[in-house]
């Protein structure tokens, strides 16, 4: 059996690869794509916990973030028409109509 | 199935299918009474309160879901909060949102229903769905005027943030159920202690966890240095919704760090725990909190961001009563909250209906408002100062309950640093007041609220001044409330 | 590092066979490309512009729609494997989530958002 800490350093690292993605990339899409790599990070996590632990709590957990992410998922990509619909453009950089 | 208590669980089934119903009547009714919709909201909520004061105080689920006082506490400044905020939109809702009327106070109640789960949450897996309930919809309402460049664009870093701050919790949360093998609280308490005695040390997860627990719930509260979103989101956003945003989305982070952190991790809340004492960590944020909040609203031109930063303020003062983590200090947090909504609400409620009017949000417009709508000027003079905290109105009952309890903790240095900002933070309140009453200007504008705003503004400044005067019976609640941690 | 063998092995399987795939399919199938062959696929029709075209953001609202139905089937499928020790309980459980989708489904259709416009 492959030993948890290695289950936990790759969801550690996914986790980094996904908040890296957040606030370096500009694009939407991409930043969208990064949060939900890091619930799936946070996901993995739960589920190495939950079968080495031998706790069931963990898998009905993460069925339940699923659907969070989908729900999530779906705002945002609604919410990105909407933008695109109002302004033309999905650069991060471009919305920056309030400042202080 | 046997210890199912049903009942319990029957104001948010109820809330959750008056939503749907209000989905429904829009498609029903189409447009020809846009009154009925907001009226049936506020009914639902309505009818939902007194739901709560039937049916509750039991465990459901084997204690996933758990109506004691803290819970009912918090739900009814959560339903009030939707109620005015319902209240304070019948005029945007005759206007601006015409063709999605339903959507709007369904929106509203879906994320009500969230927070009611949120602040019922004993246990890991309902705290997150309960948190993510309430803030998803809130996206949507954030973003809600679809053509208005400044509505969408707050929405959509709403959305960013609040994600990303979803993310961020549930990894802190999966470290906590990797540290304790469970997701109920409770027994993560026992488990923590066991751990702790057994090893003498728990070492980097747990100081992780902590990190991004607080940082995630940080997020949601808007506490300094996760604040950078609710200045622009509270600007954009449909000014009901920043009322809604500023009160109930507040108080469902509060709930969900009180139950967390003062009831999970009590253990860790003092100085011989370092370093794994969160109350050290916490408290430095309030600081920053009060500090960055204050001054930065000194500058405002804008009320809503004026009442942004103030709001970041606020909740740092909210978080002096969680790091003292007694009894006392929940309840100061609950009273807190408490006058807070009446307060924030009200405060919002009016810029609402001058933004209505004059379609601004400069404090400067608001000059001369005492001569032409002397009423709504002195509604507006009382939220402020409870806001600032002067007696004998509300806000200062909760700021010296919150900083009795504060002292009585031993962070006297914290407590400090709140009576000055206090000080500096009567100065931008106090200029709203002066340019509404003694602007030489000639004044032009006079606001004519509809009359559920009206009542909401009745409500709220009855609120402030009642229970300024008598805390008692709230304050009582409050103390009840707060036991169910057992310090 | 035993336990990544079974892994690694995986992973060279699941590549041979794609790779075999396409090798066999290489050495039995006839190769006579001409034009019209070679031409992107668009309902039958001679294609019009290039195939890289941005897509109608229309269709995102038709994903937006189907997302719901999709992540549904992450819960109807545990409950599907143990409907037999749940019983009636689960079943009306079940039955109330999914008339909940299906309401958000008609007030989609109903708010005219199915059609094309």
């Amino acid at each position: 059996m492959v030993p948890m800490p290695h289950y936990l350093i790759l969801s550690a690292l996914l986790f980094a690869i996904g908040a890296a993605g957040v606030i370096l990339s500009r694009n939407l899409l991409i930043m969208f794509m990064s949060i939900e790599v890091m619930l799936n990070a946070a996901n993995l996590a739960i589920i190495t916990f939950s079968r080495f632990l031998n706790v069931m709590d963990g898998h009905v957990f993460v069925f339940l973030v699923m659907a969070i992410a989908a729900a999530e998922a779906a705002v945002g990509l609604a919410m990105i028409i909407t933008i695109f619909r109002n302004r033309g453009t999905i650069d991060a950089d471009k919305f920056n109509l309030m400042k202080w | 199935m046997t210890d199912q208590n049903w009942s319990i669980l029957i104001p948010e089934i109820f809330l959750f299918i008056w939503a749907l119903f209000i989905f429904g009547l829009d498609l029903g009714i189409k447009r020809k009474n846009p009154k009925i919709l907001g009226y049936s909201a506020m009914a639902g909520l309505t009818i939902t309160g007194i739901l709560l004061a039937i049916f509750n105080g039991g465990i459901l689920f084997k204690g996933m879901f758990q109506s004691d006082q803290l819970a009912i506490f918090f739900k009814v400044i959560f339903i009030g909060s939707a109620f005015m905020a319902v209240g304070s939109s019948f005029d945007i809702a005759s206007e601006k949102i015409r063709h999605h009327r339903g959507e709007y106070y369904g929106l509203i109640l879906f994320s009500t229903v969230g927070m009611m789960f949120l602040s019922s949450a004993s246990e890991l897996i309902t705290l997150y769905i309960g948190m993510e309930l309430t803030t998803i919809p809130l996206y949507v309402l954030a973003a809600f005027y679809k053509d208005d460049k400044l509505s969408v664009e707050a929405g959509l870093k709403y959305l960013i943030v609040g994600a990303f701050s979803s993310a961020i919790l549930l990894y802190g949360l999966s470290l906590l159920y990797g540290l304790t093998g469970t997701t109920d609280i409770v027994t993560m308490k026992i488990n923590l202690s066991l751990v702790f005695l057994s090893y003498g040390k728990i070492g980097p997860g747990l100081i992780l966890a902590m990190i991004m627990v607080i940082a995630g719930i940080g997020f949601k509260l808007a506490l300094v240095p996760f604040h950078m979103w609710a200045p622009d989101v509270y600007q954009g956003a449909p000014t009901p919704i920043t009322a809604f945003l500023s009160v109930g989305s507040k108080a469902a982070g509060v709930v969900a760090f009180a139950r967390i952190f003062v009831n999970g991790l009590i253990a860790f809340a003092s100085d011989v725990m370092k370093p794994l004492d969160w109350g050290i960590i916490v408290a430095i944020l309030a600081a920053a909190a009060m500090i960055l909040g204050n001054i930065t609203a000194l500058r405002q031109r804008n009320i809503k961001r004026m009442l942004a930063y103030s709001s970041i303020a606020q909740i740092g003062y909210v978080m002096v009563g969680m790091v003292a983590a007694s009894e006392l200090g929940i309840a100061s947090v609950g009273y807190y909250m408490f006058i807070y909504l009446f307060a924030n609400m009200g405060a919002f409620t009016i810029a609402t209906i001058f933004n209505d009017k004059t379609g601004s949000d400069g404090i400067i417009s608001y000059s001369g408002l005492s001569k032409t709508s002397p009423i709504f000027a002195a509604y507006m003079s009382i939220f402020l100062l409870s806001l600032a905290g002067i007696p004998p109105l509300g806000g200062f009952a909760a700021k010296y309950l919150v900083f009795a309890a504060g002292i009585q903790a031993g962070y006297t240095w914290l407590v400090i640093v709140a009576l000055l900002t206090s000080v500096v933070s009567l100065y931008y309140y106090a200029n709203i007041i002066k340019t509404m009453y003694f602007s030489a200007e000639e004044p032009t504008i006079k606001i004519h609220p509809s009359f559920p705003a009206n009542l909401v503004l009745l409500i709220s400044v009855i609120g402030i001044i009642l229970f300024g005067i008598f805390p008692g019976p709230i304050l009582d609640w409050a103390l009840e409330s707060a036991k169910i941690f057992a310090f | 590092m035993n336990e990544y063998a079974a892994v690694l092995i995986f992973l060279f399987v699941g590549i041979g066979v794609v790779l075999f795939t396409f090798f066999l399919a290489r050495l039995v199938r006839p190769s006579n490309p001409y034009k019209a062959k070679n031409q992107n696929y668009e309902c039958a029709e001679p294609p019009i512009g290039s195939g890289w075209i941005q897509f109608n953001n229309r269709f995102y609202i038709f994903a937006l729609i189907f997302v719901v139905f999709d992540v549904e089937a992450i819960f109807l499928f545990p409950w599907a494997v143990a409907f037999g020790q749940l019983g009636l309980y689960a079943l009306i459980e079940m039955i109330i989530f999914i008339v909940i989708l299906l309401f958000g489904l008609f007030y989609a259709w109903k708010k005219g958002v199915l059609k094309w416009v």
